[in-house]
């Protein structure tokens, strides 16, 4: 550099660039691993014995599931997995169902609010990577060409949903949440036909995912209110529900879903037959949940400062709507990732319903080793790990729908 | 002890409340013998004070010598345990009407700003107006809008809180507590959480707001403003009322040893 005119631009020059990152030094792969993996002796070790074992596992599962592994009792019980014992003529019902779902889908992902357009919005889908992973595996098992049929027009109806969102009345528009609640209850109703058949004959896939759905709706307004109770100015509601939550934390989910049906039974006028199976398992489910979520609610509701709700009294609000305004946004906003947590594994406890006898996911894996063209044919292994699959899918699509709804409520916060 | 009443309208209409014909120094908030215990600790010892319409009150004092408790009893963020206190003629009670009457008509600024951080600074402002009183969002909108001028922030509308400088949120806090109309504002330490640059900007908002003839009760430690705008100050020390009087007096004049020694301290 020739020196400048004046001490002060020759300054200049050095001073400035300092705070802009390091120019970006180009980084050879070679460079790379020398750096990262064999930087020491004994970081050097340590990659060559994790290297090791990871290829180790990667060659077994990959030698199993390509090789040695008999899918045939996947592939002949696909609809098994799907819906149990659902009567074979209710199909129809169940991809009229997933299509109601994938039109809300289209629609929701039309109206959500991005900057980006639809890049961005497609860029969002990929979060749901896991399920269209699970969609491939099924389709590339399934031996005929009608599941393709139906899931390409599935897609269909999603990019419909997705292009008629912007001719949505405003009114509609504005409350992306109840489209989506709509849209599963009319899923529901599409499957179950409305007097038609009710969910006690769902099984499978389709009774895992009735379970933990329900479970999830029914439980999250239960504990919230439960978790509210528990800071209540009421002595009385603040015993009942501390004694609610301390007692059903403190025992296990299985005794619960054993209990579900005396105890049910405890509380129903005489007379009354008992509830299906299904039900009491539902609600087992819920009561059980019901506590925890009370608890992550609690957590969150400490988290929101006293001042928040003396502004908010200052202002004229009452009570009630300083809660449903003020605090418990702000509340569930802190506790989003726990609650999901608590969700996800929802979603996983719904398997113990097997051990009431009913056919959810887990249970279908078990008993299709029963078949006799399979019985004794040592297959638990390529049953179970398909149904891990299929929960492992699910709930880290959750997980990744929690981390961008974090994200996404994040904006604006201090 | 002194007694605190505004020169002389002690015998104004008690119980009826301030409109258009009410005349500057009516009274607007008065307390009786109020006190105030946490547990055993007694906050508040006999307060006796009244707020005239227009005045600007503001109290001075130690930390923890009662103030913040003080004025927090006016709007029932804390309950007295005796005495009365009365705002625009209507009295504080258990009763949730009472009380909801009062904090509609009675706005508070904090220290620490308060904001609703998950609302953008215009749902700050409408908030109260759409939810208490009842206006359509048009206007709720427009009044915000006005007072957010007031305060000389429109545009920064549709920002977080989180997004602006401590100054700014304290602003917005002023303009949600104008926004409710309300006929007195309740001010605990507003500059105190505030970068010294900033402090200006928020005492010339609350001095234009006194001088368009809003009833104030002041609780600060900056000795400009009270002697700019305040026309009585109170000074308190152990949860009671030590001395009043005008702010020339206490720069003056003070007669009480805390007085002296307090100002020493803080001037
Ligand atoms: N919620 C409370 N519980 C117990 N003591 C309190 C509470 N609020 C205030 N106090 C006590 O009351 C006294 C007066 O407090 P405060 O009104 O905040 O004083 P100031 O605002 O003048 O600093 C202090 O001794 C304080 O510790
Ligand atoms: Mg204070």
């Amino acid at each position: 550099m020739s020196g400048g005119p004046t001490d002060v631009a020759t300054l200049e020059p050095t001073s400035a660039p300092e705070p802009s990152p390091p120019p970006a030094r180009r980084v050879t792969p070679r460079e790379w691993v020398r750096e990262n993996l064999f930087s020491t002796w004994y970081n050097s070790l340590l990659t060559v014995v994790f290297g090791a074992l990871i290829v180790w596992v990667i060659f077994g599962v990959a030698r199993f599931v390509f090789v040695t592994a008999q899918w045939e009792i996947v592939r002949v019980n696909l609809t098994n997995f799907m819906v149990g014992r659902l009567s074979r003529d209710l199909l129809p019902r169940v991809w009229g169902g997933v299509g109601v779902l994938a039109l809300t889908i289209g629609l929701l992902t039309g109206l959500s609010p991005v900057s980006g357009g639809w890049r961005e919005r497609v860029g969002n889908l990929r979060r749901a990577g896991p399920l269209v992973f699970l969609v491939v595996v099924f389709l590339s098992l399934a031996g005929t060409a009608t599941p393709w049929f139906l899931t390409l027009g599935t897609v269909a109806v999603a990019v419909a949903g997705y292009g008629c969102a912007r001719f949505l009345p405003a009114v509609i528009a504005r409350r992306a949440g109840m489209v989506g609640v709509v849209g599963v209850i009319a899923s529901y109703l599409v499957v179950s036909g409305g007097a038609g058949p009710s969910y006690a004959a769902f099984g499978g896939l389709l009774l895992t995912l009735f379970l933990a759905l329900g479970g999830i709706v029914l439980s999250f307004p239960f504990g919230l209110l439960l978790g509210l109770g528990r800071r209540s100015t009421f002595p009385a509601v603040r015993v009942v529900c501390v004694g609610y939550i301390e007692l059903i934390r403190g025992v296990p989910l299985i005794t619960l879903l054993f209990m579900s049906g005396f105890a049910l039974g405890f509380f129903l006028p005489p007379g009354m037959s008992r509830p299906e199976l299904v039900t009491r398992a539902l609600v087992a489910l819920v009561l059980f949940t019901a506590a925890y979520v009370a608890e992550i609610v609690r957590g969150g509701l400490q988290g929101v400062p006293a001042g928040q709700t003396e502004a908010a009294q200052a202002i004229g609000l009452s009570p009630l709507r300083t809660t449903y305004l003020i605090v418990l946004p702000q509340a569930l906003r802190n506790v989003i990732p726990a609650l999901v947590g608590q969700f996800i594994s929802l979603f996983k406890d719904t398997s113990l319903v097997t051990f009431l006898g009913l056919l959810e996911l887990l249970g279908v894996a078990q008993v299709i080793l029963e078949q006799p063209d399979f019985r004794g044919a040592g297959l638990q292994t390529e049953t179970l790990m398909f149904a891990s699959l299929i929960y492992w899918s699910w709930c880290y699509s959750m997980s990744r729908a929690s981390q961008r709804l974090e994200t996404r409520l994040g904006v604006g916060e201090r | 002890m002194t007694d605190v009443t505004t020169g002389g309208d002690d015998t104004a209409r008690d119980g009826v409340p301030a409109d258009a014909t009410a005349a500057k120094g009516d009274k607007m908030i008065s307390l009786e013998h109020v006190d105030k215990f946490f547990g055993g600790f007694q906050a508040l010892t006999d307060i006796n004070m009244n707020v005239g319409l227009q005045e600007v009150v503001v109290v001075i004092g130690p930390s923890g010598s009662g103030k913040s408790t003080l004025i927090r009893c006016v709007n029932r963020l804390e309950k007295h345990d005796s005495g009365r206190i009365v705002v625009d003629g209507v009295e504080m009670s258990d009763d949730l009407r009472s009380i909801q009457e009062i904090r509609k008509e009675t706005g508070m600024v904090f220290q620490q700003f308060n904001l609703f951080p998950h609302m953008t600074v215009l749902e700050n402002v409408t908030l109260g107006p759409r939810q208490v009183r009842r206006w359509n969002k048009a206007k709720a909108d427009e009044v915000a809008m006005k007072m957010l001028e007031r305060v000389r922030i429109p545009e920064q509308a549709d920002k977080y809180p989180g997004q602006l400088s401590g100054g700014q949120q304290q602003r917005v806090a002023i303009a949600r507590a104008l926004a409710m109309q309300p006929k007195s504002m309740l001010f605990d330490e507003p500059t105190s959480a505030l970068d010294p640059e900033m402090i200006k900007e928020v005492l010339d908002t609350m001095e234009d707001l006194a001088e368009s003839g809003m009833t104030m009760v002041v609780v600060t430690h900056e000795m400009g403003f009270a002697r700019a705008v305040a026309d009585r100050v109170v000074f308190m020390a152990d949860g009671q009322i030590v001395e009043v009087g005008t702010p020339e007096h206490f720069f003056t004049d003070p007669q009480e040893e805390r007085t002296k020694l307090f100002l020493s301290q803080i001037l």
